[in-house]
């Protein structure tokens, strides 16, 4: 990484990315509350059985990453360091930036939650054919998923902003890349996490069932 | 629509909580430990036996009770033991343990990272460090899955 390399930042890096390892450990999990749908157990918080213990890595009482899993989704709460009031300008700037292109991401959560500055969330879904159909129901877990069958992405339908059919123009993908400096920048984000194409995405990440290896 | 004229008062019954599988938690209100015994400690810290602190701190842990000021407790005389090492002297200590003592001290330096203060999450970052070296990613997600939090 460029920048000054402090004593703590190898540690906590290996640290997160430690933690990280052990918590992205996720199997497909239907919801056993209501039939036929698939939530992201970490987000809907129904039941305590699903859920693991969340866990900080702190570096210093500025930056931390709070990591909270569950069954079948993860969600990776980063706070970042701003050290002076033109810093959190930057990043409030920056932050609104990628709020518009979240869904680009696939990965980065709209809302932050409290008192944190970035999230992301990452959902484990069944693939194979039915996908479409659990979707369906799916699509909008944060709406509750009572939209059987709906297969519009109303996200993107309300979201229709000036740079929605162009996709993220160049410039902006250049400044994306510099996010993981570490100039600290304050990110503010508020997202709806597209759950059914994140696998698609992240083929790579490792999942407990690995027979249900449907081609991707 | 007419409404049921007879009693409803089922309708103030909330019966998820009378299904049989609805998970509980089980309360083991066994053995309470007590934590580590806090006068005991500061003088072994005062004489620089830090190595017999630590085996002390770790014993005793308040996993079964839920009062939080005794949790507290003993999580504010671990991270004194663990703050108070050198850097040289956490890998001996950490491979004096035993699996179940590597996964406690885990359980203990997740919770030293929630209150990050002056320079704990440095030396604890270390300590994580040498744990993992020892515990491997099973004393991690033997962490997140564990029911008793210390």
């Amino acid at each position: 990484m460029p920048g000054i390399l402090t004593a703590t930042l190898r540690p906590y890096l290996n640290a997160v990315r430690a933690t990280l390892q052990a918590a992205l450990c996720l199997e497909n999990f239907s919801s056993q509350v209501v039939e036929r749908h698939n939530k992201p157990e970490v987000e809907v918080r129904s039941s305590k059985e699903l859920l693991l213990q969340p866990v900080i890595i702190s570096r210093n009482d500025k930056e931390k990453v709070l990591i909270e899993g569950s069954i079948n989704s993860v969600r990776v709460s980063i706070a970042v360091k701003q050290a002076d009031e033109i810093e959190k300008i930057l990043c409030h700037k920056f932050m609104r930036f990628m709020m518009m292109r979240a869904e680009n991401f696939f990965i980065l959560r709209r809302k932050p939650v409290e008192n944190w500055d970035l999230l992301f969330s990452h959902h484990q879904l069944p693939h194979g054919a039915d996908v479409q159909a659990q979707a369906g129901g799916l699509r909008h877990p944060l709406h509750g998923g009572d939209r059987q069958g709906d297969q519009r992405d109303e996200v993107v339908c309300q979201r229709q902003g000036p740079y929605r059919r162009r996709g993220v123009p160049q410039k902006c993908k250049s400044s994306c890349m510099s996010f993981f400096s570490p100039r600290s920048f304050k990110f503010y984000l508020t997202s709806m996490f597209l759950t059914s194409a994140v696998l698609r995405k992240f083929p790579n990440i490792p999942y407990a069932d690995h027979d249900r290896h449907h081609g991707f | 629509m007419a409404k049921n004229t007879l009693s409803s008062r089922f309708r103030k019954l909330d019966i998820d909580e009378f299904d049989e599988n609805k998970f509980v938690d089980d309360h083991d209100e066994a053995v309470d430990n007590q934590g580590p015994d806090a006068t005991e400690i500061d003088n072994l810290i005062r004489i620089g036996d830090t190595m017999t602190a630590f085996q002390l701190a770790l014993r005793n842990p308040p996993l079964n009770t839920k009062n939080p000021a005794i949790k507290e407790r003993a999580l504010a005389i671990v991270l004194r033991v663990l703050t108070s090492f050198k850097s040289s002297d956490i890998e001996p200590a950490v491979k004096s343990l035993d699996r179940s003592g590597v996964d406690l001290l885990m359980k203990y330096i997740y919770r030293g990272f929630e209150k990050p203060s002056d320079n704990s999450s440095a030396i604890l970052l270390q300590w994580h460090e040498k744990a993992f070296a020892v515990g491997g990613l099973g004393s991690i997600v033997r962490v997140l899955t564990a029911r008793k939090t210390v």
